[in-house]
């Protein structure tokens, strides 16, 4: 008989990182991602993005500026950001984050004006209630491609920044083998441009004419976005399995004796191979927007499992941690008024906003 | 025992093991801290450990610690193995602080500069400037932070600074039962605790916990079997207090 060991008393450190954590990260993340998807037409005017490149700026300008709001929640007193540029400690890639996440954040801004401001001039001409509004807003309409590429140059900046910064945060931290590989920040880059596809595609369904996945090729896209997702997945494991990485083998190590764990693990490759048959086979408007929304799922998943459940593993202790989701503020409530306030979001910017660019105004 | 019969079996490998890094463990001779400063360590003597918890009691009533968390903790393990062919059960106790280490790994994450190792060797949160975000309770390979539901911020063992600039000991050496916990100052050549250290150089006696993560704590152990050195591979409590519940 082996010896065997049962913990009779010990302490269960929470989860610290609340599923406002995992919001953030998800909407930052689609934020990033839908703003690359809006180059392709606002600043190199490739005429087959313009409807996709339309979607994806009003899912960045949506995802970003809800995000923060789930961030500051996590600090449980917002004012408490303050601190953040009175002292800021420079070695840490979370003090970075709060300059750089104000940096894309006024890129994206100036970026989507000066996008739209040619559209806020077709508003003002059309007449209306609020034409002096979006004449004053349009300051002239012009379409300057070269302001908008510095902008977005700006922007680019910006969302390489948070990119980085997001994925370095959470890579750094030693103490958590799952959290601490260099695939991580990778693994967040890639799953959040397949869920930003994903979003623009749900958007195209319901905001847009449904006609920008087909003519931008979204779906080829988000199906390379799931192949990469796979290939990460397959090394990381394989880098467990044999031992070549001690990292990821401890990481596998302290993972694998989990059902749950396991489950998941299933779940997102499953996930993955359904997106990516569903981008390649699936031909009608419907394929298309569960390809989205599975994406988007994905995105969300990885995230709540990398933090909740990378949370759930005791750096001392044995076993795991159990993680029971709160009704309240820090838990269901935080995740529905999150998902709330980007609704709201949108439907205040897809109400104000020339979204679907002169089409839209001509009818 | 010839050296060949204690690595045949897997338990005397996992002993021998930390012979290995018991050097790295160890402290050096002085001057670990400012010069002329003292700097604070402890000496946990598992041996003399009863797992009573009134370190446990002591520390919240001491430090206002919220109901359901816990500064420190002695970790009561149920050990069942077999010796000499016969089945043995046993309890192992082992008590929990923060290791206020030389290299804090929670010190370079924090955001605002909140958390900093003292003169003295002792880590703290400036409760005016922290702002709540987790970060070192992550970054803490010894899961020995915490958001206080109290103050939101973050919360730890402070090695009760306050009564230890006062002339005083920290609540849990104070009221330990058995003597387990020795507090001293590093620098202190007169010192218990120095001696203690001192006289244990040359062998594997003194043990830190998780010393491959280079953190170099300065809560020092006698008696620490490495099955419980890093992560407890084992059943999980069966009684873990918690906010939500328990």
């Amino acid at each position: 008989m082996s010896p065997s060991i049962v913990e009779v008393v010990n302490v269960a450190r929470e989860v610290a990182w609340l599923p406002w954590a995992v919001q953030y990260f998800f909407l930052i993340g689609l934020s990033v991602g839908c703003f690359l998807l809006t180059v392709p037409w606002f600043a190199l005017r490739r005429p087959a993005w313009e409807r996709a490149s339309r979607m994806a700026l009003l899912g960045a300008l949506t995802c970003g500026l809800t995000a923060p709001v789930a961030l500051l929640s996590d600090l449980h007193q917002p004012g408490r950001f303050l601190n953040f540029y009175l002292h800021p400690n420079l070695g840490s890639w979370m003090a970075w984050g709060a300059f750089f996440i104000p940096l894309y954040l006024s890129g994206l801004m100036l970026y989507t004006w000066l996008a739209l401001r040619p559209d806020l001039k077709r508003l003002a001409d059309a007449g209306g209630r609020w034409a002096s509004a979006y004449r004053a807003l349009a300051y002239g309409g012009h379409d300057s491609l070269g302001a908008i590429r510095m902008a977005a140059m700006l922007a680019l900046s910006g969302a390489a920044l948070v990119a980085l910064y997001t994925g370095m945060e959470v890579m750094v931290v030693r103490a958590r083998p799952l959290w601490d590989t260099p695939f991580l920040p990778v693994q967040f880059f890639v799953t959040a441009v397949a869920g930003a596809i994903g979003l623009v595609l749900v958007l195209d369904r319901f905001v847009g004419d449904g006609r920008a996945a087909a003519e931008a090729g979204l779906p080829r896209l988000l199906a390379a976005t799931q192949v990469l997702v796979l290939v990460l997945g397959a090394a990381w494991l394989l880098l467990g399995i044999t031992g070549l990485s001690p990292r990821h083998a401890q990481a596998l190590a302290q993972v694998a004796p989990s059902t749950a764990w396991r489950i998941t693990a299933v779940w997102a490759a499953g996930s993955a191979l359904a997106t990516l048959w569903l981008s390649l086979a699936a031909r009608g408007a419907a394929g298309r927007l569960a390809a989205g929304l599975i994406a988007l799922h994905s995105a969300w998943m990885m995230r709540w499992t990398v933090f909740i459940g990378g949370q759930e593993i005791p750096k001392t202790g044995a076993g795991y941690y159990d993680y029971h989701l709160p009704l309240g503020h820090d838990g269901l409530l935080g995740i529905v008024g999150t998902a709330g306030l980007w609704i709201a979001v949108l439907i205040l910017l897809v109400s104000v906003l020339p979204w679907s660019g002169p089409r839209h105004i001509q009818a | 025992m010839s050296d060949d019969t204690l690595l045949q079996s897997r338990r005397g490998f996992l002993r021998a093991l930390p012979a290995i890094t018991a050097g790295a463990a160890l402290p050096m001779g002085s001057a670990r801290a400012s010069e002329g400063k003292p700097h604070w360590a402890m000496l946990v003597d598992v041996r003399k450990c009863i797992g009573c918890q009134a370190c446990t009691v002591s520390c919240i009533m001491e430090n206002a610690v919220p109901v359901n968390s816990f500064r420190t903790i002695v970790s009561t393990y149920a050990v069942a193995q077999e010796v000499d062919g016969k089945l043995t059960a046993g309890t192992y106790v082992l008590p929990r602080l923060c290791n206020h280490c030389d290299h804090p790994p929670c010190v370079p994450v924090c955001p605002v500069g909140a958390t900093f190792k003292r003169d003295d060797g002792i880590v703290v949160v400036d409760g005016d400037r922290c702002v709540g975000c987790a970060y070192c309770v992550q970054a803490c390979p010894y899961d020995a932070r915490f958001i206080n539901h109290d103050t939101n911020k973050a919360d730890k063992c402070t090695f009760c600074a306050h009564r230890v600039d006062a002339g005083l000991l920290p609540a849990c050496v104070e009221t330990c039962v058995g003597g387990a916990r020795i507090f001293g100052d590093l620098n202190d050549p007169k010192g218990e605790l120095r001696r203690r250290l001192d006289a244990a150089k040359n062998t594997d006696a003194i043990k830190v916990l998780k010393p491959e993560s280079g953190t170099r704590p300065n809560v020092f152990y006698i008696g620490l079997d490495p099955r419980f050195q890093g992560r407890v591979e084992g059943q999980a409590a069966l009684w873990r207090p918690s906010e939500h519940g328990g």
